[in-house]
Protein backbone atom coordinates (compact mmCIF):
# COMPACT_ATOMS: atom_id res chain seq x y z
CA UNK A 1 0.00 0.00 0.00
CA UNK A 2 1.62 3.78 -0.41
CA UNK A 3 2.07 5.87 2.23
CA UNK A 4 -0.45 8.07 2.21
CA UNK A 5 -2.97 4.61 2.22
CA UNK A 6 -1.29 3.72 5.68
CA UNK A 7 -1.55 6.70 6.85
CA UNK A 8 -5.45 7.19 6.30
CA UNK A 9 -6.26 3.85 7.71
CA UNK A 10 -3.57 4.53 11.02
CA UNK A 11 -5.50 8.01 11.51
CA UNK A 12 -8.85 6.44 11.29
CA UNK A 13 -7.86 3.58 13.97
CA UNK A 14 -6.35 6.15 16.33
CA UNK A 15 -9.41 8.19 16.44
CA UNK A 16 -10.86 4.80 17.79
CA UNK A 17 -8.19 3.41 20.44
CA UNK A 18 -8.62 7.45 21.54
CA UNK A 19 -12.43 7.20 22.69
CA UNK A 20 -11.65 3.58 24.18
CA UNK A 21 -8.82 4.76 26.03
CA UNK A 22 -10.32 8.10 27.21
CA UNK A 23 -13.15 6.63 30.46
CA UNK A 24 -9.88 4.59 31.08
CA UNK A 25 -7.48 7.49 31.76
CA UNK A 26 -10.42 9.99 33.06
CA UNK A 27 -11.18 7.41 35.81
CA UNK A 28 -7.23 6.57 36.57
CA UNK A 29 -6.92 10.91 36.87
CA UNK A 30 -9.66 11.47 39.25
CA UNK A 31 -9.65 8.04 41.37
CA UNK A 32 -6.38 6.96 40.90
CA UNK A 33 -7.91 3.62 39.78
CA UNK A 34 -6.62 1.53 37.09
CA UNK A 35 -9.65 -0.09 35.58
CA UNK A 36 -8.43 -3.77 34.22
CA UNK A 37 -12.07 -4.08 33.87
CA UNK A 38 -12.26 -1.14 31.07
CA UNK A 39 -12.05 -3.28 28.14
CA UNK A 40 -14.19 -5.58 28.68
CA UNK A 41 -17.34 -3.18 29.27
CA UNK A 42 -16.23 -2.44 25.95
CA UNK A 43 -17.14 -5.94 24.91
CA UNK A 44 -20.44 -5.45 26.71
CA UNK A 45 -20.97 -2.16 24.40
CA UNK A 46 -20.40 -4.35 21.42
CA UNK A 47 -22.14 -7.08 22.35
CA UNK A 48 -25.01 -4.40 22.74
CA UNK A 49 -25.07 -2.50 19.99
CA UNK A 50 -24.90 -6.55 17.93
CA UNK A 51 -28.07 -7.31 19.90
CA UNK A 52 -30.14 -3.40 18.88
CA UNK A 53 -28.98 -4.27 15.35
CA UNK A 54 -30.00 -8.50 15.25
CA UNK A 55 -32.78 -7.90 17.42
CA UNK A 56 -34.17 -4.67 17.04
CA UNK A 57 -32.83 -3.72 13.81
CA UNK A 58 -31.43 -0.25 15.12
CA UNK A 59 -27.93 1.08 13.55
CA UNK A 60 -25.12 0.92 16.22
CA UNK A 61 -25.54 5.24 15.60
CA UNK A 62 -29.19 4.78 16.64
CA UNK A 63 -27.93 2.33 19.44
CA UNK A 64 -25.34 4.59 20.59
CA UNK A 65 -27.94 6.96 21.75
CA UNK A 66 -29.54 4.24 24.26
CA UNK A 67 -26.21 2.18 24.66
CA UNK A 68 -24.23 5.53 26.50
CA UNK A 69 -27.13 6.68 29.22
CA UNK A 70 -27.50 2.99 30.03
CA UNK A 71 -23.72 2.54 30.60
CA UNK A 72 -23.73 6.12 32.63
CA UNK A 73 -26.53 4.92 35.00
CA UNK A 74 -24.70 0.87 34.94
CA UNK A 75 -21.29 3.08 36.18
CA UNK A 76 -22.52 5.11 38.80
CA UNK A 77 -24.34 2.07 40.75
CA UNK A 78 -21.22 -0.20 39.98
CA UNK A 79 -19.09 2.95 41.89
CA UNK A 80 -21.61 2.84 44.63
CA UNK A 81 -21.75 -1.15 45.11
CA UNK A 82 -18.23 -1.35 45.15
CA UNK A 83 -16.07 1.62 46.02
CA UNK A 84 -17.33 3.17 49.09
CA UNK A 85 -16.70 -0.02 51.22
CA UNK A 86 -12.60 0.35 50.31
CA UNK A 87 -12.27 4.07 50.07
CA UNK A 88 -9.63 5.78 52.37
CA UNK A 89 -8.04 1.91 52.68
CA UNK A 90 -4.21 2.08 52.76
CA UNK A 91 -4.54 -0.62 50.38
CA UNK A 92 -6.67 1.21 47.86
CA UNK A 93 -4.34 0.73 44.92
CA UNK A 94 -4.18 -2.77 45.31
CA UNK A 95 -7.22 -3.60 46.07
CA UNK A 96 -8.96 -1.63 43.20
CA UNK A 97 -6.34 -3.58 40.85
CA UNK A 98 -6.87 -6.48 42.40
CA UNK A 99 -10.88 -6.13 42.35
CA UNK A 100 -11.06 -4.25 38.58
CA UNK A 101 -9.25 -7.78 37.21
CA UNK A 102 -12.17 -9.78 38.81
CA UNK A 103 -14.31 -7.78 37.18
CA UNK A 104 -13.04 -8.43 34.22
CA UNK A 105 -13.28 -12.19 34.36
CA UNK A 106 -16.95 -11.92 35.76
CA UNK A 107 -17.70 -10.44 32.81
CA UNK A 108 -16.01 -12.51 30.17
CA UNK A 109 -17.18 -15.50 31.68
CA UNK A 110 -20.93 -14.06 31.49
CA UNK A 111 -20.77 -13.37 28.34
CA UNK A 112 -19.09 -16.59 27.35
CA UNK A 113 -21.69 -18.38 29.19
CA UNK A 114 -24.75 -16.84 27.71
CA UNK A 115 -23.35 -15.60 24.21
CA UNK A 116 -21.09 -18.50 23.67
CA UNK A 117 -17.46 -17.34 21.94
CA UNK A 118 -18.49 -17.21 18.82
CA UNK A 119 -17.15 -14.38 16.91
CA UNK A 120 -19.14 -11.96 15.43
CA UNK A 121 -19.60 -8.26 14.29
CA UNK A 122 -22.14 -5.76 13.24
CA UNK A 123 -22.70 -5.61 9.76
CA UNK A 124 -24.68 -2.50 8.65
CA UNK A 125 -24.81 -1.41 4.94
CA UNK A 126 -21.73 0.92 5.26
CA UNK A 127 -19.10 -1.71 7.29
CA UNK A 128 -18.11 -3.38 3.67
CA UNK A 129 -18.26 0.00 1.56
CA UNK A 130 -15.40 2.73 0.96
CA UNK A 131 -15.19 5.82 -0.43
CA UNK A 132 -12.02 6.29 -3.42
CA UNK A 133 -10.49 9.45 -3.49
CA UNK A 134 -7.79 9.12 -6.34
CA UNK A 135 -5.03 6.95 -4.92
CA UNK A 136 -7.04 5.95 -1.69
CA UNK A 137 -9.64 4.70 -0.10
CA UNK A 138 -11.35 5.39 3.20
CA UNK A 139 -13.49 2.76 4.57
CA UNK A 140 -16.94 4.62 5.30
CA UNK A 141 -16.92 2.42 8.63
CA UNK A 142 -13.45 3.20 9.97
CA UNK A 143 -14.40 7.14 8.90
CA UNK A 144 -17.59 6.90 10.81
CA UNK A 145 -16.38 5.22 13.61
CA UNK A 146 -13.57 8.21 14.07
CA UNK A 147 -15.37 10.80 13.19
CA UNK A 148 -17.90 10.21 16.01
CA UNK A 149 -15.16 9.17 18.54
CA UNK A 150 -13.55 12.73 17.62
CA UNK A 151 -16.58 14.26 18.52
CA UNK A 152 -17.51 12.65 21.60
CA UNK A 153 -14.04 13.75 22.52
CA UNK A 154 -14.44 17.20 21.94
CA UNK A 155 -18.03 16.96 23.68
CA UNK A 156 -15.77 15.21 26.43
CA UNK A 157 -12.99 18.61 26.82
CA UNK A 158 -16.18 20.94 26.09
CA UNK A 159 -17.68 19.87 29.18
CA UNK A 160 -14.57 19.50 31.14
CA UNK A 161 -13.52 23.03 30.53
CA UNK A 162 -16.69 24.56 31.06
CA UNK A 163 -18.99 23.23 33.55
CA UNK A 164 -19.56 23.50 37.01
CA UNK A 165 -19.16 19.41 37.13
CA UNK A 166 -16.45 19.85 34.79
CA UNK A 167 -14.27 21.87 36.68
CA UNK A 168 -14.73 19.78 39.83
CA UNK A 169 -13.77 16.94 38.45
CA UNK A 170 -10.68 18.96 36.98
CA UNK A 171 -9.89 20.09 39.81
CA UNK A 172 -10.02 16.54 41.60
CA UNK A 173 -7.70 15.63 39.46
CA UNK A 174 -5.36 17.96 39.86
CA UNK A 175 -5.26 17.95 44.14
CA UNK A 176 -8.14 15.90 45.46
CA UNK A 177 -7.46 17.31 48.75
CA UNK A 178 -7.90 20.97 47.57
CA UNK A 179 -10.78 19.66 45.96
CA UNK A 180 -12.28 19.03 49.19
CA UNK A 181 -11.43 21.93 50.70
CA UNK A 182 -13.32 24.47 48.69
CA UNK A 183 -16.13 21.99 49.13
CA UNK A 184 -16.18 19.58 46.06
CA UNK A 185 -18.06 16.61 46.86
CA UNK A 186 -15.37 14.31 46.01
CA UNK A 187 -17.51 10.94 46.40
CA UNK A 188 -20.32 12.37 43.99
CA UNK A 189 -17.45 13.44 41.79
CA UNK A 190 -15.86 9.79 41.97
CA UNK A 191 -19.29 8.87 41.05
CA UNK A 192 -20.00 10.59 38.41
CA UNK A 193 -16.74 10.33 36.50
CA UNK A 194 -17.15 6.51 36.69
CA UNK A 195 -20.32 6.96 35.10
CA UNK A 196 -18.68 8.83 32.27
CA UNK A 197 -15.85 6.33 32.42
CA UNK A 198 -18.61 3.94 31.73
CA UNK A 199 -20.37 5.73 29.11
CA UNK A 200 -17.40 6.04 27.01
CA UNK A 201 -16.51 2.47 27.47
CA UNK A 202 -20.15 1.81 26.10
CA UNK A 203 -19.69 4.35 22.79
CA UNK A 204 -16.11 2.75 22.13
CA UNK A 205 -18.18 -0.22 22.28
CA UNK A 206 -21.14 0.33 19.93
CA UNK A 207 -18.07 2.03 17.62
CA UNK A 208 -16.05 -1.48 17.59
CA UNK A 209 -18.98 -3.55 16.96
CA UNK A 210 -18.67 -2.73 12.86
CA UNK A 211 -14.99 -2.82 12.66
CA UNK A 212 -14.08 -5.28 14.25
CA UNK A 213 -15.19 -8.93 15.31
CA UNK A 214 -15.33 -9.95 19.00
CA UNK A 215 -15.78 -12.51 21.52
CA UNK A 216 -15.52 -12.36 25.23
CA UNK A 217 -12.07 -12.69 25.35
CA UNK A 218 -11.29 -10.14 22.77
CA UNK A 219 -11.03 -7.86 25.98
CA UNK A 220 -7.60 -8.70 27.17
CA UNK A 221 -6.01 -7.87 24.04
CA UNK A 222 -7.48 -4.44 24.00
CA UNK A 223 -6.67 -3.26 27.73
CA UNK A 224 -2.87 -4.37 26.39
CA UNK A 225 -2.94 -2.13 23.74
CA UNK A 226 -4.84 0.94 25.85
CA UNK A 227 -2.52 0.81 28.87
CA UNK A 228 0.38 1.33 26.71
CA UNK A 229 -1.46 3.87 24.63
CA UNK A 230 -2.12 5.41 27.72
CA UNK A 231 1.20 4.79 29.66
CA UNK A 232 2.68 6.71 26.59
CA UNK A 233 0.70 9.55 27.04
CA UNK A 234 0.74 10.11 30.79
CA UNK A 235 -1.07 8.23 33.14
CA UNK A 236 -4.32 10.52 33.74
CA UNK A 237 -3.95 13.19 30.91
CA UNK A 238 -6.67 12.87 28.38
CA UNK A 239 -4.57 14.99 25.85
CA UNK A 240 -1.75 12.43 26.53
CA UNK A 241 -4.30 9.47 25.54
CA UNK A 242 -5.26 11.25 22.29
CA UNK A 243 -1.59 11.74 21.18
CA UNK A 244 -0.82 8.37 22.26
CA UNK A 245 -3.45 6.32 20.75
CA UNK A 246 -3.28 8.66 17.61
CA UNK A 247 0.74 8.03 17.52
CA UNK A 248 1.04 4.27 17.97
CA UNK A 249 -2.19 3.51 16.00
CA UNK A 250 -0.40 4.96 12.85
CA UNK A 251 2.98 3.33 13.85
CA UNK A 252 1.31 -0.20 14.15
CA UNK A 253 -0.59 0.07 10.89
CA UNK A 254 2.77 0.60 9.10
CA UNK A 255 4.72 -1.80 11.03
CA UNK A 256 1.30 -4.05 10.00
CA UNK A 257 1.88 -3.05 6.34
CA UNK A 258 6.17 -3.56 5.55
CA UNK A 259 6.60 -6.16 8.50
CA UNK A 260 3.60 -8.39 8.51
CA UNK A 261 -0.09 -7.53 10.64
CA UNK A 262 0.88 -10.54 13.12
CA UNK A 263 3.92 -7.40 14.35
CA UNK A 264 1.46 -4.85 14.89
CA UNK A 265 0.24 -5.42 18.76
CA UNK A 266 4.39 -5.43 19.48
CA UNK A 267 4.62 -1.60 18.43
CA UNK A 268 2.47 -0.88 21.72
CA UNK A 269 4.12 -3.16 24.01
CA UNK A 270 7.65 -1.66 22.37
CA UNK A 271 6.33 1.28 22.88
CA UNK A 272 5.45 0.98 26.60
CA UNK A 273 8.56 -0.54 27.30
CA UNK A 274 10.42 2.31 26.22
CA UNK A 275 8.81 4.88 27.94
CA UNK A 276 9.14 3.07 30.88
CA UNK A 277 12.59 3.17 30.65
CA UNK A 278 13.16 6.57 29.45
CA UNK A 279 10.16 8.65 31.03
CA UNK A 280 8.40 7.03 32.64
CA UNK A 281 5.50 9.39 33.62
CA UNK A 282 5.02 9.66 30.10
CA UNK A 283 4.49 12.58 27.34
CA UNK A 284 1.84 14.68 29.22
CA UNK A 285 1.45 13.08 32.25
CA UNK A 286 2.57 14.08 36.10
CA UNK A 287 4.87 12.90 38.99
CA UNK A 288 2.33 10.89 40.32
CA UNK A 289 2.62 11.20 44.37
CA UNK A 290 1.19 9.23 46.90
CA UNK B 1 -19.00 30.08 71.69
CA UNK B 2 -17.82 29.51 68.23
CA UNK B 3 -16.08 26.10 67.92
CA UNK B 4 -16.65 23.24 70.84
CA UNK B 5 -14.37 20.13 70.79
CA UNK B 6 -14.91 17.61 73.33
CA UNK B 7 -13.01 14.24 74.08
CA UNK B 8 -11.86 14.09 70.18
CA UNK B 9 -10.20 10.71 68.79
CA UNK B 10 -8.92 10.67 65.64
CA UNK B 11 -6.32 9.05 63.14
CA UNK B 12 -5.40 7.44 60.16
CA UNK B 13 -6.54 4.08 58.66
CA UNK B 14 -6.67 1.91 61.25
CA UNK B 15 -3.06 2.77 62.99
CA UNK B 16 -3.72 4.03 66.30
CA UNK B 17 -5.62 7.77 66.99
CA UNK B 18 -3.15 10.68 66.91
CA UNK B 19 -5.57 12.75 68.35
CA UNK B 20 -6.27 11.56 71.87
CA UNK B 21 -9.42 12.49 73.80
CA UNK B 22 -8.44 15.90 72.68
CA UNK B 23 -10.62 19.14 73.80
CA UNK B 24 -10.50 22.63 73.06
CA UNK B 25 -13.14 25.62 72.59
CA UNK B 26 -12.54 28.83 70.26
CA UNK B 27 -14.73 32.10 71.25
CA UNK B 28 -15.96 34.53 68.18
CA UNK B 29 -13.48 37.23 67.22
CA UNK B 30 -10.09 36.14 68.66
CA UNK B 31 -7.53 34.95 66.94
CA UNK B 32 -5.35 31.51 68.21
CA UNK B 33 -2.23 29.57 67.57
CA UNK B 34 -1.79 26.00 68.10
CA UNK B 35 2.13 25.31 69.13
CA UNK B 36 3.69 21.73 69.26
CA UNK B 37 6.19 19.60 68.46
CA UNK B 38 6.56 17.81 65.28
CA UNK B 39 4.02 15.31 64.54
CA UNK B 40 1.91 16.34 68.14
CA UNK B 41 -1.24 16.26 65.67
CA UNK B 42 -1.41 20.00 64.94
CA UNK B 43 -2.20 19.09 61.48
CA UNK B 44 -4.64 16.05 62.16
CA UNK B 45 -6.46 18.66 64.55
CA UNK B 46 -7.31 20.89 61.49
CA UNK B 47 -7.88 18.27 58.58
CA UNK B 48 -10.39 16.97 61.61
CA UNK B 49 -12.62 20.17 62.28
CA UNK B 50 -12.65 20.50 58.58
CA UNK B 51 -13.94 16.91 57.73
CA UNK B 52 -10.99 15.45 56.13
CA UNK B 53 -10.18 13.17 58.47
CA UNK B 54 -13.57 12.01 60.65
CA UNK B 55 -12.82 11.53 64.23
CA UNK B 56 -13.44 8.11 65.49
CA UNK B 57 -14.70 9.39 68.88
CA UNK B 58 -15.92 12.83 70.66
CA UNK B 59 -17.76 15.94 69.54
CA UNK B 60 -17.76 18.78 67.41
CA UNK B 61 -19.93 21.70 67.75
CA UNK B 62 -19.57 24.50 65.35
CA UNK B 63 -21.99 27.74 66.80
CA UNK B 64 -23.79 25.20 68.76
CA UNK B 65 -24.10 22.37 65.77
CA UNK B 66 -23.06 19.52 66.10
CA UNK B 67 -20.76 19.14 62.66
CA UNK B 68 -18.54 15.74 63.31
CA UNK B 69 -19.48 13.49 60.30
CA UNK B 70 -20.47 16.17 57.80
CA UNK B 71 -18.72 15.87 54.55
CA UNK B 72 -15.97 18.45 53.68
CA UNK B 73 -18.36 20.89 51.72
CA UNK B 74 -20.80 20.58 54.04
CA UNK B 75 -18.18 21.95 57.03
CA UNK B 76 -17.34 24.69 54.19
CA UNK B 77 -20.59 25.61 54.19
CA UNK B 78 -21.35 26.25 57.33
CA UNK B 79 -18.58 28.47 57.24
CA UNK B 80 -15.04 27.08 58.21
CA UNK B 81 -12.33 27.27 55.61
CA UNK B 82 -9.32 25.31 55.83
CA UNK B 83 -5.78 25.95 54.31
CA UNK B 84 -3.76 22.87 54.16
CA UNK B 85 0.35 22.73 54.98
CA UNK B 86 0.68 21.98 51.22
CA UNK B 87 -1.09 25.11 50.43
CA UNK B 88 -3.53 22.86 48.39
CA UNK B 89 -4.22 24.72 45.01
CA UNK B 90 -4.84 23.66 41.55
CA UNK B 91 -1.92 23.73 40.03
CA UNK B 92 -2.73 23.43 36.12
CA UNK B 93 -5.30 26.41 36.53
CA UNK B 94 -5.05 29.98 36.52
CA UNK B 95 -4.80 32.03 39.29
CA UNK B 96 -8.14 33.31 38.45
CA UNK B 97 -9.81 29.64 37.61
CA UNK B 98 -8.19 29.20 41.50
CA UNK B 99 -10.30 31.96 42.90
CA UNK B 100 -13.21 31.18 40.91
CA UNK B 101 -12.89 27.78 42.00
CA UNK B 102 -13.02 29.02 46.17
CA UNK B 103 -16.68 30.07 44.92
CA UNK B 104 -17.24 26.59 44.27
CA UNK B 105 -20.18 26.45 46.58
CA UNK B 106 -21.53 29.82 45.24
CA UNK B 107 -23.97 29.87 42.47
CA UNK B 108 -25.43 33.02 42.33
CA UNK B 109 -22.55 34.54 39.43
CA UNK B 110 -23.37 38.24 40.60
CA UNK B 111 -22.11 37.68 43.80
CA UNK B 112 -19.17 35.57 42.99
CA UNK B 113 -18.15 38.19 40.80
CA UNK B 114 -18.17 41.10 43.49
CA UNK B 115 -16.21 38.28 46.02
CA UNK B 116 -13.58 38.35 42.92
CA UNK B 117 -13.60 41.83 42.21
CA UNK B 118 -13.20 42.15 46.46
CA UNK B 119 -10.21 39.58 46.64
CA UNK B 120 -8.62 41.43 43.77
CA UNK B 121 -8.83 44.95 45.59
CA UNK B 122 -7.19 43.08 48.47
CA UNK B 123 -4.34 41.11 46.43
CA UNK B 124 -3.25 43.64 43.47
CA UNK B 125 -0.61 41.16 42.67
CA UNK B 126 -2.81 38.72 42.03
CA UNK B 127 -4.81 40.92 39.55
CA UNK B 128 -1.49 40.92 38.16
CA UNK B 129 -1.21 37.67 37.40
CA UNK B 130 -4.82 36.85 36.85
CA UNK B 131 -3.97 34.45 34.30
CA UNK B 132 -0.83 32.87 35.20
CA UNK B 133 -0.99 29.11 36.20
CA UNK B 134 -0.94 28.58 39.65
CA UNK B 135 2.11 25.87 39.58
CA UNK B 136 4.15 28.91 38.17
CA UNK B 137 3.77 31.19 41.18
CA UNK B 138 6.63 31.62 43.91
CA UNK B 139 5.94 30.19 47.34
CA UNK B 140 4.81 33.51 48.54
CA UNK B 141 2.26 34.41 45.62
CA UNK B 142 1.18 30.89 45.85
CA UNK B 143 0.51 31.11 50.03
CA UNK B 144 -1.05 34.67 49.20
CA UNK B 145 -3.31 33.07 46.61
CA UNK B 146 -4.33 29.48 49.12
CA UNK B 147 -4.77 32.71 51.85
CA UNK B 148 -7.14 34.78 49.23
CA UNK B 149 -9.04 31.94 47.94
CA UNK B 150 -10.69 31.23 50.76
CA UNK B 151 -11.97 34.86 51.01
CA UNK B 152 -14.56 33.99 48.27
CA UNK B 153 -16.24 31.96 50.69
CA UNK B 154 -16.01 34.65 54.05
CA UNK B 155 -16.10 32.41 56.60
CA UNK B 156 -16.58 33.34 60.04
CA UNK B 157 -13.40 30.73 61.42
CA UNK B 158 -10.46 30.33 59.19
CA UNK B 159 -8.26 27.27 59.94
CA UNK B 160 -4.55 27.40 58.84
CA UNK B 161 -2.07 25.17 58.80
CA UNK B 162 2.03 26.27 59.03
CA UNK B 163 1.43 29.24 56.01
CA UNK B 164 4.80 30.16 57.17
CA UNK B 165 6.55 27.40 56.21
CA UNK B 166 9.30 27.54 53.74
CA UNK B 167 9.04 31.50 52.81
CA UNK B 168 11.63 34.18 53.07
CA UNK B 169 11.40 36.63 56.40
CA UNK B 170 10.12 39.25 54.41
CA UNK B 171 7.15 37.32 52.77
CA UNK B 172 6.27 35.66 56.18
CA UNK B 173 6.16 39.47 57.28
CA UNK B 174 3.28 39.87 54.70
CA UNK B 175 1.47 36.55 55.64
CA UNK B 176 0.46 37.65 59.19
CA UNK B 177 -0.35 41.02 57.79
CA UNK B 178 -2.91 39.38 55.65
CA UNK B 179 -4.00 37.13 58.59
CA UNK B 180 -4.15 40.33 60.95
CA UNK B 181 -6.57 41.98 57.99
CA UNK B 182 -8.59 39.21 57.87
CA UNK B 183 -9.08 39.54 61.82
CA UNK B 184 -10.07 43.16 60.99
CA UNK B 185 -12.64 41.88 58.40
CA UNK B 186 -14.35 39.79 61.51
CA UNK B 187 -12.77 35.98 60.87
CA UNK B 188 -12.05 34.01 63.76
CA UNK B 189 -8.47 32.72 63.07
CA UNK B 190 -7.29 29.16 64.31
CA UNK B 191 -3.35 29.15 62.97
CA UNK B 192 -0.79 26.41 63.43
CA UNK B 193 2.84 27.64 63.61
CA UNK B 194 5.49 25.99 64.13
CA UNK B 195 7.39 29.60 64.26
CA UNK B 196 6.07 29.62 67.81
CA UNK B 197 7.46 33.28 68.62
CA UNK B 198 6.23 34.83 65.61
CA UNK B 199 2.63 33.00 65.90
CA UNK B 200 2.23 33.91 69.68
CA UNK B 201 3.43 37.23 69.32
CA UNK B 202 0.44 37.57 66.68
CA UNK B 203 -2.27 36.07 67.90
CA UNK B 204 -3.99 36.34 71.28
CA UNK B 205 -4.61 32.96 72.83
CA UNK B 206 -2.45 29.98 72.64
CA UNK B 207 -2.93 26.49 72.81
CA UNK B 208 -0.04 23.45 73.64
CA UNK B 209 -0.47 21.05 71.56
CA UNK B 210 1.54 17.37 72.52
CA UNK B 211 1.06 13.57 71.69
CA UNK B 212 -2.33 14.31 71.02
CA UNK B 213 -4.02 16.24 73.62
CA UNK B 214 -3.69 19.95 75.12
CA UNK B 215 -1.15 20.18 77.50
CA UNK B 216 -1.36 24.10 78.12
CA UNK B 217 -3.26 26.87 77.30
CA UNK B 218 -3.59 31.23 77.83
CA UNK B 219 -3.15 34.06 76.73
CA UNK B 220 -0.53 33.92 73.88
CA UNK B 221 1.97 36.74 75.63
CA UNK B 222 1.68 34.37 78.72
CA UNK B 223 2.81 31.09 76.94
CA UNK B 224 6.08 33.33 75.69
CA UNK B 225 6.79 34.17 79.23
CA UNK B 226 6.33 31.21 80.92
CA UNK B 227 9.51 29.66 82.01
CA UNK B 228 7.77 25.88 82.59
CA UNK B 229 6.35 25.93 78.64
CA UNK B 230 9.39 27.78 77.51
CA UNK B 231 11.45 24.74 79.04
CA UNK B 232 9.28 21.94 78.16
CA UNK B 233 7.65 22.95 74.56
CA UNK B 234 9.40 26.48 73.77
CA UNK B 235 12.71 25.77 73.98
CA UNK B 236 13.23 23.82 71.20
CA UNK B 237 10.45 25.52 68.98
CA UNK B 238 11.45 29.31 70.33
CA UNK B 239 15.03 28.40 69.05
CA UNK B 240 13.88 27.70 65.85
CA UNK B 241 11.57 30.51 65.22
CA UNK B 242 14.80 32.87 66.06
CA UNK B 243 17.01 31.81 64.19
N1 LIG C 1 -1.70 10.89 56.06
C1 LIG C 1 -1.24 10.26 57.15
N2 LIG C 1 -1.29 8.92 57.22
C2 LIG C 1 -0.84 8.27 58.32
N3 LIG C 1 -0.28 8.89 59.39
C3 LIG C 1 -0.19 10.22 59.37
C4 LIG C 1 -0.66 10.99 58.24
N4 LIG C 1 -0.45 12.30 58.50
C5 LIG C 1 0.12 12.35 59.72
N5 LIG C 1 0.27 11.11 60.24
C6 LIG C 1 0.85 10.80 61.56
O1 LIG C 1 0.12 11.48 62.53
C7 LIG C 1 0.96 12.02 63.53
C8 LIG C 1 0.67 13.50 63.71
O2 LIG C 1 0.91 14.18 62.48
P1 LIG C 1 0.53 15.68 62.25
O3 LIG C 1 -0.86 15.90 62.69
O4 LIG C 1 0.84 15.97 60.83
O5 LIG C 1 1.54 16.42 63.22
P2 LIG C 1 1.98 17.94 63.26
O6 LIG C 1 1.19 18.69 62.25
O7 LIG C 1 1.72 18.37 64.66
O8 LIG C 1 3.45 17.95 62.96
C9 LIG C 1 2.39 11.74 63.09
O9 LIG C 1 2.88 10.67 63.86
C10 LIG C 1 2.26 11.32 61.66
O10 LIG C 1 3.19 10.32 61.34
MG1 LIG D 1 1.72 19.68 60.50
Amino acid sequence: MNELQVLILGLLLGGVYALMASGLTLLFGVMRVVNLAHAAFIVVGAYGAYFAFELLGLDPFVALGLIMPAFFLLGMGLYRLLFPRIEGSPRFGEMTVLMTFGLALIIEGLLAFYFTGIFRSVDPPYATQAFILGPVFVPRAQLYASLTSVVLLMGLWAFLRMTRTGYAIRATMQNRVAAQVVGVNVRRISTVSFGIGMALAGAAGTLVSFIFTFFPARHWQWIAILLALIVLGGMGSLKGAVVGAVVLAVASSFVSDRIGPTWAPMTFFAALFVTLMVRPRGLFGKEIDR
Amino acid sequence: MLLDIQNVEAGYGSAPPVLRGLSLQVEDNRSYCVIGPNGAGKSTLLKTIVGILRPRRGTIRFQGESIEGLRPDEILQKGICFVPQDRSLFPEMTVQENLRMGGFLIRDRRLLRERLDRVYELFPILRDRTNQVAGTLSGGQQQMLALARTLMIEPKLLCVDEPSLGLAPGIVDQVFETLTEFRKQGMTVLLVEQNAVRGLSWADWGFVLDLGALRFEGPADGILENPQIRELYLGRLAARGEE
